[in-house]
């Protein structure tokens, strides 16, 4: 295959210690405190080695030859057995996970950055063990000690797989609509229902699944405070850890689907003889209050994918622009003899090949720092801290969520783009990539849910704090910056952008308050991604000045003084080069794509509601 | 036993290398550096020999820069013991590296050195052979197999040469370079790379070895291979056969 696989760690490693600098905001974090730098690159590195060569190399074949049913079991492609072994074996699946039990103990921010690593060489690949971890951490925090002891080290090993079961055919979007029934027997209870769209359901790569089933109690109350969750094994599991008789659940069907299809998305039956074993997690009727924990993780990882996606698509293009011979110079355009060039030199393959770069590095950005969040609201000692830090990650994970899903989408279509008619035949990879990442704007919530959760939920969270915590952030950073020498007309660009999302954002409780729900419920994707946007817009203001700075000392350090050995250096020293298209990217980003919030912003509040009114006829 | 095992830094062979305008060496800006990839399958196959169920300890030398530290601690988190890292920061060549890890020999008295069968940054291959002269040891060069025999006391050893496989036995203490198909290196886990750093890593000024490190060979300049010349074309099969007659002299 025509593939060029790679992975963008320079970057990786700018965002995370000399962006985020999380060197020094995990030295104050006891579980992290003699974690160093160097151990973290040397993981990543070895992350991306692992990513490079031995999970990039299957995803295609897992795309050509996709899982399989039969007679009630599944068969991954033949190239995943190894892998996922090997993965196991490596101590990659429990990255982030408690040492206590088999984790590995590291942070989230380096967790999410090896996952992007992961989810970049194949989705379908990585899902498997990224739903056992959030199984596993739900379990660890909501479980009995026994569930724990269990359970918990299994699933770190990857010797099982972890499932989340929601969903049913008339409970998609709508999750308090579900009917699984759940019926208490002495110290367990069984559970009867039948769940669709189960990623990693059923597969030969674990000797065992535990699945995380949302189910009714009878006589429970109506909608989401009916649901409770319960542990169902496959088999089930000993006191002495081995595995025992076969549970009652079962993999009906599987389906087949525009991408991910070397990733099991299964229909699982449950208790069709009436003997399915569960194990209330919790208590009763709080179901979902402990899901969303899988939930928001899961959530944080579909972001990562959109991320991983584009980088992966957008690294193609570039390697195939930079090669790809095609036409001349549009100023040779009169010189029948002009030098061929390659793609990259026009002006418009250069447009598609900056925009993708702005939302991808933009997006690693959001990714990583809302990555950081998650560790200090986890684990700061400072209750202040933790607290701001609760409240910025539950803001953000909605964005994260949706708005790399689609960006990401975005990003990848455009490298379809770029590579002209061969990105849309198969022998290419960036045709897969499109595939792969469209289901990230579907499951864990759709983009339109997260939307609503944004608009209707976390801005309105404990009267608006989420929001305000989060401007007066960004305020109190606009005034600081907003006479940068070098940055300061970004910064007031970027101040008008972030009073304008509090105009819009203002106007929306306004129309809430007057009882009027169609019309922000209509606008609110709109919202979404304008927050994105200016979101984004800041992050790359903050990165051009970081940048500026090792641009600036790198300069020193070889006491070059003059513009024109300055624009040597540049063409010469890719470190030079690096920190330089960083500091063009945000100019970039700030004049010609968050300038999309102000269309957005028009477009809601100009309160037009015809849209809504139309009268749909076939 | 114990088995000595180096770990060369080089330039990460997939990066474009570029050499410095004056000719004094390459650019090294943006550079990355990997552990030598035959060195690291003479780490692998030490380990391996230790997995067999011989009680052995792995000490792995490097010599470079302080940066040079990085690949020790990658050949610590595939599983050697410790690391021993002789600091140098002026030229050297394979005479001198021989000469360094002599001193390492006399002081460690390993029963099995491992080395890669050469570097992928200088492609010298010279190193091992040089050290065996050296200390008067059996060598066994470009190994693809190697067998431990009589109760750990001699080494058998398959040789890749031209043309075939040749298997030789040495008696131990000896050298042994790595060829690429001895084995395949395995990955760091997670676990071991976050113990390597707990693991003893000893830095040593090549000052303090007491040797004479001047190189026998001087440094005289380097440059890109000339780049090949675009191709033309020719508009008949007559044009062309003049062309490769006359003018590249190839017929
Ligand atoms: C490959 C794959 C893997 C999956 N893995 C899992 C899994 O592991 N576990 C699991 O439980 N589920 C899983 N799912 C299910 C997935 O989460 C659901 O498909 C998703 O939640 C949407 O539900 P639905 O398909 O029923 O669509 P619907 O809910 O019917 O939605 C259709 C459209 O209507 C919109 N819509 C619906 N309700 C509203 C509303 N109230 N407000 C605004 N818009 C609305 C949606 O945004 C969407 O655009 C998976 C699905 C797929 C395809």
């Amino acid at each position: 295959m025509a593939s060029n696989f790679s992975i963008d760690k320079k970057d990786i490693f700018f965002t995370l210690f000399d962006l985020f600098e999380v060197e020094k905001i995990y030295k104050d974090i006891p579980a992290f405190r003699d974690q160093t730098r160097e151990d973290f690159e040397m993981i990543l590195s070895e992350a991306a080695n692992f990513a490079t060569n031995t999970i990039a190399p299957i995803n295609q074949p897992g795309d050509k030859n996709p899982v399989r049913f039969e007679k009630g079991e599944v068969i991954v492609p033949k190239e995943y057995l190894e892998a996922y072994k090997q993965f196991c074996e490596n101590g990659w699946v429990a990255t982030s996970g408690d040492p206590e039990f088999g984790g590995q103990g590291l942070p989230n921010g380096i967790h999410s950055s090896a996952s992007e690593m992961f989810f970049a060489a194949s989705i379908a690949f990585y899902m498997y063990p990224g739903l056992t971890m959030a199984a596993a951490r739900l379990i660890k925090a909501y479980g009995t000690e026994e569930m724990k002891k269990k359970y918990v080290h299994r699933l770190y090993t990857g010797e099982w797989q972890g499932t989340m079961c929601l969903t049913e055919p008339s409970a998609g979007s709508a999750v308090g609509d579900l009917k699984a029934t759940a019926k208490r027997e002495k110290d367990h209870y069984l559970i009867t229902g039948q769940k669709i769209f189960i990623s990693a359901g059923e597969h030969n790569m674990t000797s065992n699944h535990i699945h995380l089933v949302l189910a009714r109690v009878e006589g429970a109350p109506k909608g989401i405070k009916g649901v409770s969750l319960f542990l169902v094994p496959k088999f089930m599991v000993n006191d002495d850890g081995t595995l025992g008789a076969r549970n009652d659940v079962e993999c009906i069907g599987i389906e087949h689907k525009m991408g991910i299809k070397a990733s099991a998305t299964c229909t699982l039956s449950f208790g069709e003889n009436g003997k399915c074993i569960g194990y209330l997690i919790g208590e009763e009727n709080k179901g979902i209050q402990y899901m969303f924990m899988m939930m928001n993780e899961a959530r944080m990882g579909v972001g990562l994918q959109g991320l991983a996606c584009a980088s992966a698509a957008y690294l193609e293009a570039l390697k195939y622009a930079q090669e790809r011979i095609q036409g001349t110079s549009i100023e040779d355009f009169k010189n029948a003899d002009a030098p061929r060039i390659p793609i990259i030199k026009h002006p418009d393959v250069k447009k598609m090949l900056a925009t993708m770069k702005a939302y991808t590095e933009g997006m690693r950005m959001l990714c990583y720092q809302a990555s950081v969040f998650a560790d200090l609201a986890e684990n700061s000692l400072d209750p202040e801290i933790k607290e701001k830090n609760h409240g910025l990650l539950d803001l953000y994970t909605p964005i994260v969520k949706a708005y790399c899903s689609d960006m990401g989408f975005k990003v990848t279509e455009l490298a379809v783009q770029v590579f002209g008619g061969y990105g849309y035949c198969s022998e290419y990879p960036v045709e897969q990539y499109l595939r792969d990442c469209k289901i990230a704007s579907i499951y864990e919530g759709t983009n339109g849910i997260q939307a609503m959760d944004l608009l209707g939920r976390k801005i309105s969270m404990k009267g608006g704090l989420l929001l305000m915590t989060f401007l007066n952030d960004f305020n109190v950073w606009c005034e600081e910056n907003t006479n940068h020498p070098a940055f300061g007309e970004l910064v007031k660009k970027l101040e008008a952008t972030k009073n304008r999302l509090a105009e819009v954002s203002m106007k929306f409780a306004e129309l809430s308050m007057g009882g009027d729900m169609a019309y922000p419920a209509f606008s609110a994707t709109n919202y979404l991604h304008m927050f994105g946007d200016t979101v984004l817009g800041w992050l790359w203001v903050k990165a051009a000045i970081v940048a500026e700075k090792k641009l600036n000392e790198l300069f020193a350090k070889k006491g070059i003084k003059t513009d024109e050995a300055k624009a040597k250096e540049i063409a010469e020293n890719p470190d030079a080069a690096f920190y330089d298209g960083k500091i063009k990217t945000a100019h970039f980003f700030v004049n010609h794509l968050m300038t999309r919030t102000e269309w957005l912003a028009q477009s809601i509040l100009s309160l037009d509601r015809s849209g809504l009114d139309i009268n749909f006829i076939q | 036993m114990k088995i000595l095992v180096t770990a060369k830094r080089v330039t990460d062979p997939d990066m474009k290398i570029k050499v410095k305008p004056d000719g004094t060496g390459i650019v090294t800006d943006g550079m990355n550096y990997k552990i030598n990839p035959f060195c690291e399958i003479a780490v692998e196959e030490a380990l391996r020999i230790r997995e067999k169920g011989n009680q052995a300890e792995i000490v792995v030398v490097g010599i470079g820069p302080k940066e040079a530290a990085t690949e020790l601690r990658t050949a610590l988190a595939m599983g050697a013991d410790r690391a021993i890292l002789v600091l140098i920061d002026k030229y050297y060549d394979s005479t001198v590296v021989a000469k360094i890890l002599k001193k390492i020999v006399e002081e460690e008295k390993p029963d099995l050195i491992l080395t890669g069968k050469q570097a992928v940054d200088d492609d010298s291959n010279q190193a091992s052979q040089m050290l065996a002269a050296l200390l008067g040891y059996p060598q066994a060069c470009f190994a693809s197999k190697i067998e431990l025999t009589d109760g750990g006391k001699k080494a058998k050893v398959t040789r890749e040469v031209d043309g075939g496989l040749e298997t030789i036995q040495v008696e131990l203490p000896a050298i042994v370079s790595a060829d690429l198909r001895l084995n395949e290196p395995r990955y760091p886990t997670v676990p071991n790379i976050l113990k390597a750093k707990k693991k003893p890593l000893k830095e040593v000024p090549v000052d303090s070895l007491g040797i004479d490190v001047t190189p026998k060979t001087e440094f005289v300049k380097m440059t890109e291979p000339p780049t090949r010349k675009a191709g033309i074309k020719v508009p008949d099969v007559a044009t062309l056969v003049d062309k490769l007659k006359n003018e590249s002299k190839v017929l």
